[in-house]
């Protein structure tokens, strides 16, 4: 699954774009986070990886600005388990294990919206990659350990 | 006496079992269990030596190398590793590299620590250097690659490793600051710490019984040995540091890593035990140490000043639980150095005198108990905010824009600070603010005040405050106290008046 961000202008807060963007392409997307006002709104959709295009442009014929975070990733090769970032994430998709090495879970990591703890990796293990080169790292469940 | 009820061993026993194989060697964590478990007459009489281990960032730590002599030969007066400048302090070809010296093409990602870690690799470096020339040294400039094996001498060369313990550092300002102590967030969002607690080397052996001149260690993944106390150590508040040596030829880049801090620079992390023999009783004792009993302080690290905030005393018990409470909230803090990394140095150490491969020296000399770190002589003083700022025109909320207008024409002044009626801050709106709002028609000052505004404490250094109004390319910020209450103003012209610029 890739995660992208919906942004919704003042016009387009009171249409029912989301539903729409379902119903017309028939499509299966999970809705990760919303703040809506009659300001705008932001949406992080999660939605599967062979659709991303189709609902990105869908997105963008209604008005919408679309954009696909990019994913976090860390290299276990280089990360020293210092523990640095697990503090510093909000959504707590940093952990430390009962062996005291670092856990990282990307379903729950927001991606580059955030990337909080990129910047500070003392051993710089953490970046941001594109979502297309991250597939490998969507194929285990939680994280990299066991990779 | 028959041996069962012997009260101290010496160090030359132990050698002697070690080199028998028959020493009984723990970690620093197996020794606090068993005492727990079976009380300290039982652990004195099973256990020779404990192993203990830190792996942190420990930006004074360095390499001395000795390149060997060029054809025609050079006296060096600069030169370069990988980019980044080191310094040569003595003759021809000898130079120091400190971690903390950063390359002059990435200077906050890549530094003397990468270098140091990609010689002990095995890896290549290149080294550019220059020269004036002298009838004994002619050449003017060199340029090669080397590694590790080129060189005569490659010592690590760490002049302050393995603080006791370290402060737990926070930030209290509205913005996120990067220093030493890595990221913090605004408003005490987290909190970080550094140390092994229980696991340190000196906080097993706070008197430092067994740990001084001499004392054989472990250091980087391979042998050093202790040659003094560290710079600005200062063991009468548990804050003792070491001085130390090692080979670096024999090192490992797993216990030797650069590191880079962002806006900070760079640094090592250096993986350091140290075996303490167990002597007597009472070294029991103090290996037996908890984290329930090691405490530090927490700091407000954006007070920008020598002497932060304290915010509260904290045990490493809590800090390594994941979360403190500061101030009545609950703050997630983070370790800075590896405590997995720490007990792998204790773990390999141990294993090192279990295979008879290390045993143990006698210190020639104690380290020092009494020495305290001064703070720097200064003989210019540095202005602070409090010497510059002025009384601020203020107004409220529901004031109407034409009143404020003509508060600034009155008053001849570019700012006014909107507070509420304890006199806290809200807003501030500028005269430009003010003549645009005038033009376009607008009344309410809420519609055009700033409602996040950088402020300037009065205890802050003038150059700091200074350096935040070109930061945010705004030219006056106001003075505040830690409850933003408005004390007064400091602006760019008050800072030109005495800076000059
Ligand atoms: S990018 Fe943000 S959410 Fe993801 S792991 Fe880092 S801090 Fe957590
Ligand atoms: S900050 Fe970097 S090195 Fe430290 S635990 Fe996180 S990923 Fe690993």
């Amino acid at each position: 699954m890739a995660r992208i961000l919906i942004r919704l202008n003042e016009n387009l807060v009171s249409e029912p774009v989301v539903s729409e963007v379902i119903l017309e392409n028939k499509v299966l997307v999970a809705i990760l986070a919303a703040h809506i006002n009659s300001k705008g709104g932001e949406i992080v959709l999660e939605v599967p990886d062979e659709e991303v295009d189709k609902i990105v442009s869908a997105f963008r014929q209604k008005g919408a600005t679309v954009t696909v975070p990019k994913l976090i990733e860390i290299d276990s090769d280089r990360c020293f388990n210092c523990g640095s970032c697990v503090a510093l994430c909000p959504v707590e998709a940093i952990s430390v294990t009962k062996d005291l090495s670092i856990q990282f879970n990307k379903e729950k990591c927001v991606g580059s919206v955030c990337n909080i703890c990129v910047d500070a990796c003392p051993a710089r293990a953490i970046n941001s990659v594109r979502y297309s080169n991250a597939e490998h790292m969507r194929s285990s469940s939680s994280g990299y350990r066991e990779k | 006496m028959s041996k069962q009820d012997q009260k101290t061993r010496t160090i030359e026993e132990i050698n002697q079992k070690i080199i028998k194989g028959d020493a009984q060697v723990l970690t620093a964590e197996e020794m606090k269990k068993l005492v727990e478990s079976s009380g300290v007459e039982v652990a004195f009489k099973e256990v020779d030596v404990v192993t203990t281990g830190t792996f942190g960032a420990m930006c004074s730590s360095g390499a001395l190398i000795n390149l060997g002599h060029s054809d025609p030969p050079i006296k060096i007066q600069r030169a370069w590793l990988n980019d980044v400048e080191v310094c040569h302090p003595g003759a021809a070809v000898d130079l120091f590299i400190g971690a903390t010296n950063s390359c002059e093409k990435k200077p906050f990602e890549y530094g003397g620590g990468h270098v140091i870690q990609e010689l002990v690799a095995g890896n290549e470096v290149e080294l550019r250097a220059t020269a004036y020339g002298t009838d004994c040294y002619p050449r003017a400039a060199v340029k090669t690659t080397i590694t590790k094996d080129d060189l005569n001498q490659f010592y690590l060369l760490n002049f302050r490793n393995c603080y006791q313990r370290y402060n737990c550092a926070i930030n209290g300002s509205d913005e996120t600051i990067y220093t030493y102590m890595n990221k913090l967030l605004p408003r005490m969002r987290n909190a970080t710490f550094s140390g092994a607690g229980e696991l340190n080397p000196l906080m097993n052996d706070p008197d430092y019984e067994t740990i001084g001149f001499g004392t054989k260690i472990f250091l980087g993944g391979g042998q050093g040995y202790i040659i003094g106390e560290g710079t600005q150590h200062s063991p009468k508040n548990l804050n003792g540091t070491l001085m130390v040596k090692g080979d670096a030829k024999k090192m490992s880049p797993e216990f030797l890593q650069g590191a880079a801090f962002t806006r900070y620079g760079t640094s090592m992390y250096v993986g350091l035990g140290i075996p303490i023999p167990i002597l007597n009783e009472g070294l029991v004792r103090k290996t037996a140490i908890r984290d329930t009993e090691i405490f530090t302080d927490v700091i407000d690290y954006s007070v920008m000043r020598r002497d932060r905030p304290n915010l509260r005393k904290v045990s490493y018990a809590e800090l390594k639980s994941g979360a403190i409470t500061v101030n009545g909230k609950r703050v997630r803090v983070s370790s800075l150095s590896s405590l997995k990394m720490a007990k792998k140095v204790a773990q390999t150490l141990k294993d090192w005198i279990d295979e008879r491969e290390f045993t143990l020296t006698a210190p020639i000399e104690r380290l020092p108990l009494d020495t305290v770190v001064k703070p720097m002589r200064q003989t210019q003083e540095i202005p602070f905010v409090s010497n510059v700022m002025h009384p601020v025109v203020t107004c409220m909320e529901n004031e109407e824009i034409r009143a404020i207008a003509e508060r600034i024409v009155t008053k001849s002044v570019n700012h006014i600070v909107v507070i509420d009626s304890s006199g806290k801050l809200l807003g501030i709106v500028t005269s430009w603010d003010i003549t645009r709002a005038m033009a376009e028609g607008k009344k309410a000052l809420a519609d055009i005040e700033t409602r996040r505004v950088i402020t300037a404490k009065p205890d802050e250094p003038l150059e700091s405050a200074s350096k935040r109004m070109a930061q945010h390319n705004i030219s006056a910020l106001p003075v505040v106290d830690s409850d933003r209450k408005v004390l007064g103003i400091v602006t760019s012209e008050d800072v030109s008046k005495l800076l000059g610029r």
